[in-house]
């Protein structure tokens, strides 16, 4: 249990910088989910926090305490790695009891912790045999019980659950969130699955080439995101993106859209002051799938709401929704509809369009219009 | 799916595929027919004298073979003879200290090495550089550096340490050491080669785990890495012990076996007896005694080796 500071830590590899200036301060007990593109650096601040790798310049500092300079050991962090790094020569048990033996805990305390870490993970039955024989999604539950086991102040995972089967994936994920709940100890999680960042979190850390992108709220994150990376990056399906101009219509600022030959005027938020100053130029509509539905009646009267008429290009049923493609400004765009109100490929459909929750970009920055 | 019950099973055509021809069939048999006289010389030259000598050893054979079957007198003769139980002797004290001491040096500068220090590559070399001389050069460069009147002792006395003594060439106690020295100086640069691969092989975030676990850097090796190398101590010390058994042109070189017959090895008896003292019977004998000790070695190895490969598939 400890707060963690993360204080404009740069990375360098020889010539090429992996970390850019990472800022990040992290409250006692709080689950933080770290999400980016394959590549940015999130295993590498990682490394740093744990101190495997020596921030090039910036601080680290645990508990009120700098541990900048520290040796791995001396912070009291356990972490799971994105490759395992189970010990070959040792079978399960010796795996998960070595933090404990090498930390001088006494024998029946670690033979109880051992088994009750083999419980919650599922392993008991693979207590006795070597990381040779044991499975991928086997390897991760060893790796992650290595973690659980110790009772450290940070928790670091990266990418924990990436190797399960959908079922299991969705317990373990119930499990370490029972485990937070109970334990409060600060957690730092990489994940590449949006359903896990967004349950998990306290706060989600958005990455792209060794900078933090935004850090806030999973809501925040996902409702507000600050750019157009942040907006893409989050959410599955995608946002929606689609270029398009400010009109002024009948005395108001509106979003000219339009869709197989006919043009709409789309209301703009009125929280939305900076955009509707931009009369004539080009804007980025940014709205996402859920935004776009079929006609639901009551709920297109708010002053929000606009409906257009599509052709159906493609649709993707996933069991819950259907996604289907339609063309706006000539740029693809996904709608999700309720499966019984979809028509077919070739089709025209009405949808409905929040405009309530649409936001806008900035063509030239990508930034968010504020 | 439903209605194809009704319908009768369509008869299916197969075309045959063509016959191999002669040329094919002689094509797959090139291999074996390229090898096969190598295999024959190999069988003739090593198996077939193998059994030859075998057969010597149960012989009244003196100066040249004869074959008066005289039962085991020959292998009582040879175990009656001091200088042999003296060769047994000190390959028992050499072969040991060789492999461990050999062990023991190459997994520490393998280790050192590992440290990712700058100039490894210049040092490797250096280490290896041994390996790549013939053991009559070791033992001849050794055999100056060793002795008392030319080589350490000398030099050391010219310092002005008048008193220091190594004088264990000529040595009948201490003799057999200085081939250990000499042969250890050899062989383990390579025996830090076969550790050096083993340990770059080790993942580097297995590493990084144990320090997160909180072991200390030599908890990391005796506890993680140095167990997982268990295969190459296994292959080393097959290796280091063949070459102890065999170990003929060190000794030779280096002290003759003597003083006296005090550094005598059962390969040195073994030529002795049967090509300038006229005992070939005895001779053959004691190099079946030695294949015995050979094979003792390299049965067990090869036997788990053929069964891990069994495991592999
Ligand atoms: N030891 C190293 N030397 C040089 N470059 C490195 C080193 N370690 C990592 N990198 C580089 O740093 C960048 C970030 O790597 P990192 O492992 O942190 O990515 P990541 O965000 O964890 O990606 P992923 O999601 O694929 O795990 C990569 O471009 C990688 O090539
Ligand atoms: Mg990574």
């Amino acid at each position: 249990m400890a707060n963690l500071h993360i204080d404009n830590v740069h990375k360098s590899f020889g010539d090429t910088h992996i970390l850019k200036g990472i800022n990040m301060d992290i409250a006692d007990g709080e689950f933080i989910i770290l999400v980016g593109p394959s590549g940015c650096g999130k295993s590498t601040l990682m490394n740093c926090i744990a101190g495997l790798e020596q921030a090039t310049t910036g601080r680290i500092i645990i508990e009120d305490e700098d541990v900048t300079e520290a040796m791995p050991k001396d912070r009291d962090i356990a972490m799971v790695f994105q490759s395992y790094a189970l010990y070959p020569n040792m079978n399960v048990w010796k795996n998960i009891a070595f933090g404990l033996e090498i930390r001088k805990m006494p024998k029946d305390e670690i033979a109880s912790t051992v088994e009750r870490v083999a419980d919650l993970l599922q392993i008991r039955p693979l207590l006795k045999r070597k990381p040779s024989q044991l499975s991928g999604g086997q390897r991760q539950r060893v790796a992650m019980g290595r973690a659980l086991a110790r009772d450290p102040k940070i928790f670091l995972f990266d990418e924990p659950l990436s190797n399960l089967d959908a079922k299991l994936r969705v317990e373990m994920r119930t499990e370490i969130k029972k485990l937070h709940q109970r334990l409060k100890t600060t957690i730092v999680y990489v994940t590449h699955d949006q359903i896990e960042a967004m349950t998990l979190a306290n706060r989600i850390a958005v990455m792209k080439d060794g900078m933090i992108q935004q850090f806030g709220s999973p809501q925040e994150v996902y409702d507000e995101p600050v750019n157009l990376f942040v907006a893409g990056f989050m959410g599955s399906p995608s946002m929606n993106f689609i270029r398009c101009k400010v009109m002024e219509h009948q005395g108001e600022a509106h979003i000219r859209m339009e869709v197989d030959g006919k043009d709409y005027n789309l209301p703009i938020p009125k929280q939305e002051q900076a955009v509707r100053q931009r009369i004539g130029q080009t804007v980025i509509l940014g709205i996402r799938p859920e935004q776009i539905t079929h006609v639901i009646p009551q709920q297109d009267a708010g002053p929000n709401m606009a409906s257009v008429d599509g052709k159906i290009i493609v649709t993707e049923p996933t069991g819950a929704d259907t996604l289907t493609l339609i063309r706006m400004n000539d740029q693809e765009v996904n709608c999700r509809v309720h499966p019984r109100e979809a028509k077919e490929p070739g089709e025209t459909m009405t949808f409905m369009i929040n405009m309530d929750k649409a936001i806008f970009f900035d063509p030239e920055t990508e930034d968010r219009i504020i | 799916m439903t209605q194809s019950v009704s319908t009768p099973e369509p008869v299916r055509t197969v075309r045959k595929v063509r016959k191999p021809s002669l040329g094919d069939r002689l094509a797959e048999q090139i291999p074996r027919l390229v090898v096969s006289p190598t295999l024959l010389i190999a069988v003739v030259f090593i198996y077939g004298f193998m059994l030859w000598t075998l057969v010597l050893s149960f012989s009244n054979s003196r100066i040249l073979p004869s074959y008066g079957f005289i039962g085991l007198q020959n292998y009582e003769r040879l175990f009656g003879n001091e200088r042999w139980t003296v060769a047994i002797t000190n390959l028992a004290i050499y072969g040991v200290l060789f492999v461990v001491i050999c062990l023991a040096i190459g997994l520490l500068l393998a280790i050192l090495l590992d440290q990712k220090i700058r100039a490894e590559g210049f040092l490797r070399t250096v280490y290896l550089y041994p390996m790549a001389l013939s053991f009559i050069v070791t033992g001849t460069v050794w055999k100056w550096l060793l002795n008392p009147t030319v080589g350490i002792q000398r030099f050391v006395r010219e310092l002005g340490f008048e008193d220091f003594r190594f004088d264990w060439l000529v040595n009948s106690d201490m003799s057999i050491y200085t081939i250990v020295i000499a042969a250890v100086w050899q062989s383990s640069g390579f025996v830090m080669a076969l550790f050096l691969a083993g340990l770059r092989g080790v993942d580097d975030s297995i590493i990084k785990a144990a320090q997160i676990d909180g072991a200390s850097r030599i908890t990391i090796y005796t506890r993680i890495i140095i167990p997982s190398l268990r295969p190459v101590f296994f292959s080393a010390i097959i290796m280091l012990s063949h070459i102890a058994i065999k170990s003929f042109d060190l000794a030779l070189a280096l002290t003759g076996g003597g003083p006296g017959f005090s550094s005598d090895l059962p390969a040195i008896f073994m030529y002795q007896f049967s090509f300038t003292r006229g005992q070939m019977g005895v001779g053959a004998a004691s190099a079946i005694i030695m294949l015995m000790g050979v094979m003792a070695i390299l049965i067990p190895y090869l036997y788990s080796e053929l069964r891990v490969k069994k495991d592999d598939r």
